[in-house]
């Protein structure tokens, strides 16, 4: 016969100690806003980066290269590869869909002063009927030779001058704005779009950093990936999309890291302010305690009470640090589009932050674990109370 | 009903051991009201607490209710309490987040009974300690110290057990409600055949018990000595207690 100790005793001596119960649920709270920002920002790097590929879409770069950035293909493959069998068609030119990139990545000033690199595309009017995502938002697509830019809708958000018609400066020469991309929140937003010959000029070389194609609906990607790598005249190697945005994310997952490393260390932090709370808890109703055990109450129950108080305490801090977390993502999105971060090959892309059902079922395990953590040793020792000793201190 | 043969019971405290009881032998019949009394760190609480099974003897057999309690495991004894025993406390011992009426049904949540039973119960157990309906659902806080003993001999009596232990149960209390506890603890006595033993520095307990048990020094007092102290409590009672105040 083991019987529980109601949970209305529970929660009323929760409230019963109102200041100290309400701090320690604070600093709970913090410590689960803080991990689950961070956990928004590593889901939010993931899902752009997985949105940016489509499903159906191969890169081709130079063997052995680990991002478009540092990978170069020669003209000649480019003009070879368009004729590989299975490429899809442009249903209007009729032209294969195979995008002929260069990116180059120029230092933008900040209002602030402060310069980070900024990915530049360099790109024939054929992407945007690769990129399907890419849709111009405002303005229209760079015109050949005439030194026009369209900027990604987070480019935008973060350099508040960059509007249709500003001019802009990098490389060697200045360039004027004609329009706005937007691309489902992917990275391609977090780019500035020109037009391929204008960066060949300024770049005073004529050569494409990678090709993007898209593979025809009835085609074995897979094949002609295969055959992208088996000409011998070019060292390339083809691989899908996705793939490739998903090896980006290595950011991601050292973000990640750190976020379980950060949210170990303020959780260890944490979890001590619960135990002390909840040392305070029992040494405070050591008489109450002993009532109880003299009841006929076993070990099991008082420990199983107070670990529920531990865990009343954990949960609400969780409910708390969670909607501010929401809260937070919410303004920063609005504020700046999301979190400019370098997302890969060094430049700045902006990811939205959104706190994912996942996130949420993170923020309550860690919760419950800190709870644990913090009620264990107070609730075993209100359990090894003798009753006979506790009943001697006065309630 | 209680029979403890050689109990002791040692504390250590520091390099000292202390013998709280020292081979108490005890008989006593069912449905009596007796008194324990002696003076402070006599081992009265002690004795108390063996004979409810809150303690263990170090040594000696201890057999209460028909079960020999010496041989019980912790959990077993815990069981034995709460269905044979109740308790009444100095400091009342209530739960202060409970209320009067959640308070008594504390010990029926060990029972297999339905919830609208268990209320039942615990209302009818503050009806027999006169608690006034309206303060049901007071907390503890709200109460006098008189209306809280009340409440805790409620919670005492609700799992109708065999035996009532009381440490001090006046201790606390004005010289009324002192009065109206001891009144109501003898009432359950002859009405329900409750025993009940009674640890208190009160003479006025002597009005109200059949018998009373001196403890000195962790050791029962027996045959004259017994007496003397008797007659000296007695002698106390004597002085009218309302000539100081004249
Ligand atoms: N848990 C314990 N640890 C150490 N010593 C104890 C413990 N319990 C009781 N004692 C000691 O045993 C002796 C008897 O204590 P007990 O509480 O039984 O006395 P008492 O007669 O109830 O006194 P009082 O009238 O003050 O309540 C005292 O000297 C006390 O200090
Ligand atoms: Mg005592």
């Amino acid at each position: 016969m083991s019987r529980a100790i109601p949970l209305s005793y529970t929660l009323r001596s929760v409230f019963q100690r109102r200041t100290r119960t309400a701090l320690t649920v604070a600093v709970m709270a913090l410590v689960v806003l803080a991990v689950t920002v961070m956990l928004s920002l590593v889901s939010g790097i993931r899902r752009t980066l997985v949105e940016t590929g489509e499903a159906d879409n191969l890169i081709v770069m130079r063997k052995g290269a680990t991002n478009d950035g540092s990978s170069m293909v020669p003209i000649e493959a480019y003009r070879a590869v368009r004729y590989f069998p299975g490429i899809a068609a442009d249903p209007v030119t009729g032209e294969p869909l195979v995008s002929p990139e260069m990116v180059v990545q120029p230092f933008f000033y900040r209002q602030d002063g402060g310069r980070e690199n900024v990915l530049v595309r360099g790109v024939r009017p054929v992407a945007f009927a690769v990129h399907r995502k890419v849709r111009l938002v405002e303005g229209r697509a760079p015109r050949s030779s005439s030194g026009e830019a369209v900027v990604g809708r987070a480019v935008a958000a973060r350099y508040p001058g960059l509007r249709i018609g500003a001019e802009m400066r990098f490389g060697r020469r200045a360039w004027k704005v004609v329009g706005i991309l937007e691309a489902g929140g992917s990275s391609f937003e977090s780019e500035v779009w020109v037009d391929v010959n204008d960066l060949w000029s300024d770049a005073n070389r004529a050569l494409y950093s990678g090709l993007r194609l898209t593979v025809a609906a009835d085609a074995d990607a897979a094949a002609l990936a295969r055959r992208v790598a088996a000409d011998a005249r070019w060292a390339l190697e083809a691989k899908p999309e996705i793939e490739y945005y998903r090896e980006q994310a290595d950011s991601a997952n050292f973000l990640f890291s750190l976020t379980v490393a950060l949210g170990v260390i303020m959780g260890i932090g944490a979890s001590f302010g619960a135990m002390n709370t909840m040392f305070a808890a029992v040494r405070s109703r050591v008489a109450e305690i002993g009532t109880l055990r003299a009841l006929g109450f076993s070990r099991r129950s008082i420990l199983a009470s107070f670990l529920a108080e531990a865990l009343v305490i954990a949960l609400a801090g969780c409910v708390v640090g969670v909607v501010l977390a929401v809260g937070a993502t919410l303004a920063i999105n609005a504020a700046l589009l999301g979190v400019a971060i370098n997302l890969m090959t060094f430049t700045t892309a902006t990811v939205q932050l959104r706190v994912s059902a996942g996130n949420a079922l993170f923020a309550l395990c860690f919760s419950v674990l800190l709870g644990f953590a913090g009620g264990f040793l107070p609730a075993s020792r209100a359990a090894r109370l003798s009753p006979a000793e506790a009943l001697r201190r006065r309630a | 009903m209680i029979h403890l043969s050689n109990v002791s019971r040692h504390f250590r405290r520091g390099p000292d051991v202390i013998k709280a009881l020292d081979r108490v032998t005890l008989e006593i019949q069912a449905g009596r009201f007796v008194a324990l009394m002696g003076p402070s760190g006599s081992g009265k609480s002690t004795l108390l607490n063996i004979l409810s099974g809150i303690d263990r003897a170090d040594e000696g057999e201890v057999e209460v209710a028909g079960q020999r309690l010496t041989g019980l495991s912790e959990d077993e004894l815990a069981v034995w309490r709460a269905r044979h025993v109740g308790l009444v406390f100095q400091f009342y011992n209530l739960m202060p987040v409970l209320s009067a009426c959640e308070n008594v049904e504390l010990p029926l949540l060990l029972t297999d009974l339905s919830r609208p039973e268990r209320r039942r119960r615990a209302e009818l157990a503050l009806e027999v300690v006169g608690l006034m309906r309206e303060r049901f659902e007071h907390l503890p806080g709200a109460l006098s110290g008189g209306e809280q003993q009340r409440v805790a001999i409620a919670r005492a009596i609700v799992t109708d057990p065999d035996l009532i232990v009381a440490d001090e149960p006046t201790g606390d209390l004005d010289a009324r409600s002192a009065d109206q506890v001891l009144a109501l603890l003898s009432e359950l006595n002859r009405e329900f055949e409750k025993t009940i033993v009674l640890v208190t520095h009160d003479p006025r307990a002597l009005r109200w018990v059949q018998a009373i048990y001196h403890l000195d020094k962790g050791s029962l007092l027996e045959g004259v000595e017994a007496t003397r102290a008797t007659q000296a409590v007695e002698q106390t009672l004597g002085v009218p207690p309302r000539s100081a105040a004249r």
